[in-house]
């Protein structure tokens, strides 16, 4: 077989034996092909230097722990199913039997939570605030909440460098405070209609303002 | 180009040429070798339906035949033997919860390293974010941890890295030909890609490495 130093990254690429055969054979009279030859067939052996075939004894039994778990799950997957698959192979009265049974239990019980507990119109939860109202308190509750912002402002230059030991602990009193508000307001964000988180939100608004005051009384003194 | 030994201690290289002859290619079956393959074709569909039927000494022979393989393979693409066990680990649990769906397009052992290779790539994936959740870059390839001691650990160290640099594609088939010991054949119904694209790509990827490897021309020809 004739080969030439043209035809050494065809036969890199997919040489047959034969051909590599043959480039071996020019390489021995060609110093360029034999050092390319050479450094091809290193990379190779380099590769080998990444195989590590230790075995480690405890992988296997771990593996067939997890694959034990994985049947045990799916037996009891499929008992569950099976409990579904015993009613599907009673026979078609059966069947329609147990669905007017299950039918019949449902109305009963409906009936008896309308009758029992009759549910006037206007007898609704307290704790939920009706839309209307909601808007009332959530604007009432901005202002109110602007206005304390106003009130912190002023109080700022004291609080950020407190002079006495009191200021400082007024100051750790409105951290807390924030924190409590800002936990608050995520609530009654999620559940916007919860009276009762309005009521939190308020009370610790009022413990801010008067906290603010103090921070102020103090400042004047 | 190309006239450059690689900057690498090569001396105490094996002859290739026997590992390539080792290695059954499709076009060198004869007679012989063909009924072989034929032997480990029935083999597998045994496996396969073993492994179908539930029996947990299936799962353990495919383990015999190609754990280490397997872990090294993933340890190859992860860097390191924590994530790769766990990557061989979840391997066995896709093969036992998919089996059902196993139809037999490809061979058994193939499509189970398919798995292999795609766990090993989602655990990538899922580590990468994780780091850019940290605010970590997310081009970081993976720090491969220290191995026991080889023949020639700085050649080692210095093929890991410089197999980060190559493409995804690139990577897998210098692993799976070079490293593993597959062949084209095997490797393309793995990567679902033709046996040719598989020959070129481990063509560009020796090309790249070489690139990678070889010492700059002007300090080598210093040296000498």
């Amino acid at each position: 077989m004739n080969i030439t130093c043209n035809d050494r990254d065809r036969i890199f690429e997919d040489g047959t034996l034969a051909e590599w055969a043959a480039l071996e054979a020019h390489a021995a009279t060609c110093p360029l092909c034999a050092e390319e030859v050479r450094t091809w067939k290193s990379l190779s052996v380099a590769a080998k230097e990444l195989r590590d075939y230790a075995d480690s004894p405890s992988f296997w039994p771990r593996i067939e722990r997890a694959l034990a778990e994985e049947v045990t799950r799916k037996a009891q997957r499929g008992e569950r199913w099976n409990w579904f698959s015993r009613l599907a192979g009673l026979s078609l009265g059966w069947q329609t039997a147990l669905a007017g049974a299950f039918v019949l239990l449902l109305t009963i019980a409906s009936g008896w939570i309308y009758i029992v507990r009759p549910v006037a119109p206007g007898d609704t939860d307290k704790s939920l605030l009706r839309s209307s109202a909601l808007k009332e308190v959530e604007s009432a509750e901005t202002a109110y909440q602007r206005a304390i912002d106003k009130l912190a402002a002023e109080a700022n230059p004291k609080l950020e460098n407190p002079a006495t030991p009191l200021l400082a602990n007024y100051h750790e009193k409105l951290l807390v405070l924030d924190s409590a508000i800002a936990d608050l307001r995520a609530q009654t964000g999620m559940n916007p209609s919860n009276a009762q988180l309005r009521y939190q939100l308020l009370a610790i608004y009022q413990e801010k303002q008067h906290t603010l005051e103090e921070v102020l009384e103090s400042k004047q003194r | 180009m190309g006239t450059m030994g690689l900057a690498l201690p090569w001396e105490a290289r094996i002859s290739t040429r026997r590992e390539r002859e080792t290695r059954v290619e499709p076009s060198d079956l004869g007679e012989g070798r063909s009924s072989a393959v034929m032997d480990g074709l029935s083999e597998d569909a045994a496996l396969a339906a073993a492994c179908r039927s539930g029996d947990l000494r299936a799962y353990e022979r495919l383990y015999t035949m190609h754990g280490a393989r397997m872990k090294n393979l993933a340890r190859n693409v992860l860097g390191n033997p924590i994530d790769a066990e766990d990557a061989v680990q979840e391997t066995f649990l896709k093969v036992q919860r998919s089996i059902a769906s196993f139809r037999g397009q490809s061979s058994f052992v193939t499509w189970t390293y398919r798995i292999l290779i795609n766990t090993c790539y989602d655990a990538r994936r899922s580590r990468l974010r994780k780091k850019e959740v940290a605010n970590e870059d997310s081009e970081e390839p993976p720090r491969h941890e220290p191995r026991a001691p080889g023949a020639h650990p700085s050649l080692r160290m210095a093929l890991e890295r410089a197999l980060d640099k190559l493409t995804q594609h690139q990577r897998d088939v210098f692993l799976l030909y070079e490293v593993e010991g597959f062949r084209h054949a095997e490797i393309a119904g793995m990567l679902e890609m033709t046996e040719t694209a598989s020959k070129n790509t481990l063509f560009q990827a020796k090309k790249n490495l070489r690139l990678m490897l070889e010492p700059p021309r002007s300090s080598a020809a210093e040296a000498r």
